[in-house]
């Protein structure tokens, strides 16, 4: 992985005591609140519902066990023992001091972490595939670009105060599990004509309360110009997006006002005076990037007849194990070894949260049996991207030791859920309970194998943080009259088939949740021919039948 | 009004700020000495204004046209852009595409200039910074040298990291 040379040291340690001195100044009463408060959130740090939130950036989610032993050391000395992983492949402290957090940065700092732009209006924390360098139908390893944009977009002097946050996602196979559809900028690796490998540039996507599907605005960008391109793409953001009201602030609004065309005709106007100049990415820089992420030392003999044999025995006598090889180990490029996710959906707990003790665990798993590496998904799970099949009961039996086993990955209850109304102060509903009563109503794991592939986000509020518009299943809360209720959307997806989910009708009270995704399951499996996903159901048959499952009044 | 340049206090500002306000009451452009008015403004005075025998400036924000102005700034001197509020980040575009267009004159930072953007406004391309007297501190001058890494290249050294 990448590894901080003196200047980037220099950089995260000159930004703790430059956020140290801000802090002091705020306290003082010297800095105005409006002022530290845009300060503070390019920092990483809110202030919500129960305490100051920190949100630490994990750049396109990968961990040294180091990292992850800090962060674990973190929770457990300036929180209350555990964190949350987003949707954004960051992770959150709840809990934190004011006071205390130049000192958690410091601490951070040590390991080469930061909370440098995981909030505010500034360029995020640029997310990809955590698959990547390991999948199969990859076309190139996408990090390499997003080191190169971190670097580019980290402190960036011109696009620190833009109108809106900004989001970045780079993929680079042929399958998308970076959701490049709903960000600002989504960049696709592909091959053009001559076989040369670039990137299909899409615009203005995005989630919250108007969600769109991002646009194509260059088919194909050789990839020295991807710096360049960048450029041109903010700055035309900066000088046109709309200031004068947040809710229309973001690219995604600006692309549809102007139309595509229109848009990509100034960014490419734009993009004529510097697409030549320093920015263009040199052969060397592209190779440095590369080199960070280098294959691992495999082991050749890892598809041995003895560990074969013995994987064979394991998910021969421990149906478990079978269970879980089954649903949370994926294939891996090489023989021998596979994927391995670690399900942070454990029954009943807040989906995403990870105790102190089991970082530490993860770290130790990663350094044991994965090269000391993890990644974080933006479906809240964790991998460990290279393990030997051989390894993978000892890996399996340490991970249930620490309830991280939960064999349900890709079914109903690998859910995204944001914190909602417990956590966060911008929070229509609660969402935690209402995760526990689907997994209490859906607490048979054969019956969610039989429902197959279903993916069910659930969100507090219309920012859309769990990416209810994009799930196969989407929960929204909503306030009425202060009760919590919660509207129910179909049929979306944040793959390459990207689409929004149709809202199924009014919404349903907080205790007939379960209840309704229930009947909403029950039509899928009336309906369902062989071997077709519910994703497919509803593209085939459409909301209706669901509607009317769901509405039909009790005779 | 506190005004730095080279990340110096300059006492002497030769400069007069003209407000659209108080030209369109009437307010009487000074014969002599350097002047900066708005560029709607200028652009309706254009001639009357060069014919004065001083240095010339604008003033400009993020919601006005500047597409001529980058084509065209021989003859001024001086171009302030304004940042109406603390979110308000155009300047900081409109300063690089001005640097970029060969404008090498002063660049004044005007409006909502405090300690925590200074950094960041010389990088992309003011070297003049007005600062309001209730905000102004002494140690507003380390503000520059907090960061000493930059990723992105500046506008005195506009290669980023990878080519130096
Ligand atoms: C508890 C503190 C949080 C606050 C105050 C917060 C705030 C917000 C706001 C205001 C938006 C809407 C922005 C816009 O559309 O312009 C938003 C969107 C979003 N947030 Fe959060 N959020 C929080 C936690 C989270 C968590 C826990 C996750 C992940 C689980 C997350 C991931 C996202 C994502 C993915 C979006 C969608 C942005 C888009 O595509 O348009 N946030 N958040
Ligand atoms: S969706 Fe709403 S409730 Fe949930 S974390 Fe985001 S802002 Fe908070």
């Amino acid at each position: 992985m990448y590894q901080y040379n003196q200047i980037d040291q220099t950089l995260v340690d000159e930004r703790v005591e430059q956020f140290r001195d801000q802090t002091r100044r705020f306290l003082k009463g010297e800095l105005p609140e409006d002022e530290f408060s845009a300060l503070r959130l390019m920092n990483g740090l809110y202030i919500q519902r129960q305490a100051p939130m920190l949100r630490v950036a994990v750049p396109y989610g990968l961990l040294s066990s180091t990292q992850m032993r800090k962060l674990a050391h973190v929770a457990r000395t300036y929180d209350r023992g555990y964190g949350h992983f987003t949707t954004r492949t960051n992770i959150q402290f709840n809990w934190p001091e004011l006071a205390a957090v130049p000192d958690i940065l410091a601490e951070l700092a040590q390991v080469q972490m930061h909370a440098i732009q995981t909030s505010g209006n500034c360029i995020r924390n640029t997310t990809t595939d955590p698959y990547a360098g390991v999948a199969e139908n990859e076309l190139e390893d996408p990090r390499p670009y997003c080191e190169i944009i971190r670097q580019w977009s980290t402190l960036h002097p011109e696009f620190a105060y833009l109108p809106r946050k900004f989001k970045i996602a780079v993929t680079g196979a042929t399958e998308d599990r970076a959701a490049s559809q709903v960000h600002d900028i989504g960049l696709q690796m592909v091959q053009n004509a001559d076989g040369e490998i670039g990137f299909e540039v899409l615009v203005g996507g995005g989630l919250g309360r108007t969600p769109i599907i991002g646009k194509s605005i260059r088919k194909f960008l050789p990839k020295q110009h991807l710096l360049s391109y960048l450029d041109a793409i903010l700055r035309v953001y900066n000088l046109k997006g709309r200031r004068d009201n947040k809710y229309k602030a973001r690219i995604k609004i600006l692309v549809e006002a102007l139309g595509p065309d229109e848009f990509r005709r100034l960014v490419e106007e734009e993009w004529a005076h510097i697409r030549d100049g320093e920015l263009t990415l040199t052969d060397a820089e592209i190779a440095r990037a590369k080199s960070f992420f280098t294959l691992p030392d495999y082991d050749a003999n890892a598809a041995n007849a003895d560990a074969h044999a013995s994987l064979g025995d394991s998910l021969a006598t421990d149906i478990e194990f079978n269970a879980w090889y089954r649903h949370n180990t994926l294939a891996h490029r090489v023989d021998g070894y596979r994927i391995a996710i670690v399900s942070l959906k454990p029954y009943l707990e807040a989906p995403g949260d990870i105790t102190d003790s089991q970082m530490d665990a993860v770290a130790d798993l990663a350094d044991r049996y994965s090269f000391g590496e993890t990644r974080a998904t933006h479906h809240q799970n964790l991998v460990l991207t290279d393990v030997r099949e051989g390894d993978l009961y000892a890996v399996w039996q340490a991970l249930a030791a620490n309830n991280l086993a939960r064999s349900n990955i890709g079914t109903l209850t690998d859910m995204i859920v944001c914190p909602g109304f417990d956590f966060c102060s911008l929070a229509n509903a609660r969402t935690l309970n209402i995760s526990d009563q689907i997994n209490e109503h859906f607490d048979d794991m054969d019956h969610l194998y039989d429902l197959g592939e279903i993916r069910l986000n659930m969100s507090g509020c219309i920012n859309a943080c769990a990416h209810h518009h994009v799930a196969d299943i989407g929960i929204l809360g909503v306030d009425k009259k202060g009760e919590d209720w919660y509207q129910i959307s179909l049929g979306g997806s944040s793959k390459e088939d990207a689409r929004l989910g149709k809202i199924l009708g009014r919404s349903v009270p907080a205790s007939d949740v379960a209840l309704t995704v229930e009947k909403i399951l029950a039509v899928y499996v009336d309906q369902r021919r062989e071997n077709e996903s519910f994703a497919q159901v509803v593209l085939r048959v459409g909301i209706k039948p669901f509607k009317e499952r769901v509405y039909a009044t009790a005779h | 009004m506190p005004l730095l340049i080279d990340q110096r206090i300059v006492t002497e500002d030769p400069w007069q700020l003209l407000d659209q306000a108080a030209l369109d009451e009437g307010s009487p452009i000074p014969e002599n000495g350097p002047i900066a008015v708005p560029i709607i403004w200028y652009r309706q005075h254009r001639e009357a204004l060069q014919q004065r025998n001083s240095p010339l400036g604008v003033i400009v924000n993020g919601d006005d046209d500047l597409a001529a102005l980058y084509a065209d700034h021989s003859q001024l001197d001086l171009i302030a852009i304004e940042f109406p509020t603390f979110r308000d980040g155009r300047g900081f575009s409109i300063a690089r595409q001005l640097v970029r267009s060969g404008f090498n004159r002063q660049i004044r930072a005007l409006g909502h200039v405090t300690r925590d953007r200074l950094a960041l406004m010389q990088s992309s391309g003011f070297n003049a910074f007005a600062i309001n007297d209730e905000r102004f501190q002494t140690d507003h001058l380390q503000a520059f040298s907090e960061i000493s890494v930059n990723y992105q290249g500046t506008t005195a050294d506009p290669r980023p990291i990878f080519r130096r």
